[in-house]
């Protein structure tokens, strides 16, 4: 994750370096850090530093990282020229070396060469089978041949050596919810919110899934996590907000002639209808009417 | 008495300082290698898993109280089950790191590796100033110091008149083998391979046994008691959006 701070940074380096001002290695070495995918500035910048011979061995060994940077970036944008450029030049550097073998596999990837990626990625994995870059763009690679239910395999796979690595859940967990897999994707959720239980997004995804799921006990643990993240965000989001109010409305519909009174917490509903009306009011009144038409429903029902 | 011991300059440039600069050449040496022998330690899949698995009960543990109950025990049957759990460990097949060793003939030798490559020139350059330097005083520190310094200062000499300033060239040496480490790690770097210290502790954490801690993950995990927090939040959003509105 992202600081706000390390964004700022990031963001007033980029301006600084797009209007000229220098600093480039910097940016680009800040980039690297927090590993951002912002891979059109990196090639242009990075490639203003490889083609000044003087500003390329100032840097000394920190050169072939910027390469391998450059590389990377090339590839996401296309470029695949240039790719291959960096990747000669680090290939005559280190020969016979892992990293560069990686970089030759993603290039083949990039090239769309599935077979013969696959066969590079098995062969890298053959000598190092920790590599989770390695792992991770196998289900990359699967995910860009259409292949969901091959990624899952591998990403199933990966997670059962790397299980605390959360991001791989995550990507787990979208690919469930993508294949309409609510109740894998709901445990992908719970293992994120275990893992970082202050982050209010997964909350509301997982709000999001189990309301989907639908069923009374789902609803309520769906408006729970509605809560929660309005709790998080300070009453910001606006999606918590339409949440509680669809979830209590569901739950209304459920339990309808049952005569069951719905003792936790009646008011949630009308604060939360208060707050979206005032929300869109400030920020867009044209869509007031649309709102309220919507929120009238919603009760009625 | 202070006075009566004259060194002669020849000695400050044949003894005092060769040995100096002698220790910080083998301390190089050794440095580089020790690189050239050590190996790319592969580590076992089992470690690594065992590792992440830790991370998650951990995880587990902290935030059970953010998942529902019935999330929570259907970790918790997966966790630590009598039968497959992943953090039971079968009673008696943990093993032993003494044993390990031995069965896994690449630790032992990764070791060996580790201790030739400090021991070896240690002792060589012991043997080397034993036999060409033993008995000289070396050096005489600029202050009085109290008899119970003798025997760091004057190993080598049994001499009991000799003032306890003076150092003997052997005291010399082992002053140098210790105190030569700030200037390593100046020359070559923070992580350098001549640290003996940071080596010891790695040894003595090298029997960590890993089903040990497995073990204990599973103990705190049974005995976590699960409240779901999430119905306090819905009151702590009503009061955040109660906030809201009135301003």
């Amino acid at each position: 994750m992202v600081s706000k701070t390390e964004e700022e940074e990031v963001n007033r380096l980029e301006s600084q370096v797009d209007n000229g001002g220098g600093g480039a290695w910097e940016y680009l070495s800040l980039v690297r850090k927090l590993k951002l995918r912002r891979s059109d500035k990196v090639l242009k910048h990075g490639c203003s530093i490889l083609n000044d011979s003087k500003k390329r061995s100032a840097l000394g060994s920190e050169e072939w990282t910027l390469y391998e940077q450059v590389a990377i970036a090339a590839m996401d944008c296309q470029r695949l020229d240039l790719a291959k450029d960096c990747i000669k030049v680090l290939q005559k550097k280190f020969p016979g070396s892992k990293r560069v073998g990686r970089l030759e596999a993603m290039l083949l990837e990039a090239k769309e060469l599935w077979a013969e990626a696959e066969k590079a990625y098995s062969s890298l994995l053959e000598e190092n089978q920790f590599d989770q870059v390695i792992h991770k763009r196998r289900v990359a690679m699967a995910k860009a041949q259409g292949n969901i239910s091959g990624a899952i395999e591998w990403l199933n796979k990966y997670l059962e050596i790397f299980m605390a690595d959360h991001d791989a859940w995550r990507e787990l967990g979208e690919i469930y919810i993508s294949l309409q897999m609510y109740k894998q994707a709901s445990y992908c959720y719970e293992e994120l919110i275990l893992a970082q239980p202050t982050i209010p997004l997964y909350h509301l995804t997982y709000a999001d899934v189990l309301y989907t799921l639908g069923g009374l006990e789902n609803l309520h643990a769906a408006k729970k996590y509605y809560a929660a993240t309005i709790d998080l965000t300070g009453g910001k989001n606006m999606r918590a907000l339409f949440g509680i109010c669809l979830c209590v409305s569901g739950i209304g519909q459920l339990t309808k002639g049952r005569n069951k009174e719905d003792k936790e917490s009646p008011e949630l509903q009308t604060l939360s209808a208060l707050v979206l009306e005032k929300g869109y009011k400030q920020q867009s009144p044209t869509k007031l009417p649309l709102l309220t038409s919507a929120l009238k429903s919603l009760k009625l029902s | 008495m202070a006075d009566d011991l004259v060194l002669d300059t020849a000695i400050r440039d044949w003894v005092l300082i060769p040995l100096s600069v002698v220790m910080v050449l083998i301390g190089v040496l050794r440095y580089f290698v020790s690189k050239l022998m050590r190996s790319d330690q592969v580590p076992d899949v089992k470690i690594i898993k065992e590792g992440q698995l830790v991370i998650r009960a951990r995880n587990l543990r902290a935030a059970a109280n953010f998942i529902p109950a019935k999330s929570f025990r259907a970790r918790r049957y997966y966790y630590s089950n009598e039968e497959n759990g992943l953090l039971h460990v079968p009673k008696g097949q943990g093993q032993n790191p003494q044993a390990q060793m031995f069965s896994d003939p690449n630790m032992a030798m990764d070791m060996m590796k580790k201790n030739l490559s400090m021991i070896i020139p240690q002792t060589l350059t012991f043997a080397w100033v034993n036999f060409f330097f033993s008995g000289f005083v070396a050096a005489k520190i600029p202050f009085p110091l109290t008899q119970r310094f003798r025997a760091m200062l004057q190993n080598g000499i049994d001499l009991s008149t000799v003032d306890v300033s003076y150092v003997s060239s052997r005291s010399w040496y082992f002053l140098n083998l210790f105190g030569l480490r700030g200037l390593f790690s100046l020359i070559l770097g923070e992580e350098n391979a001549t640290d003996d210290t940071q080596r010891m502790m790695q040894m003595s954490g090298f029997g960590m046994d890993p089903s040990k801690s497995l073990g204990a993950e599973k103990d705190n995990l049974d005995i976590v008691q699960h409240e779901w927090a999430l119905p306090k939040f819905e009151q702590r959003a009503e009061t955040v959006l109660k906030k809201l509105v009135s301003r």
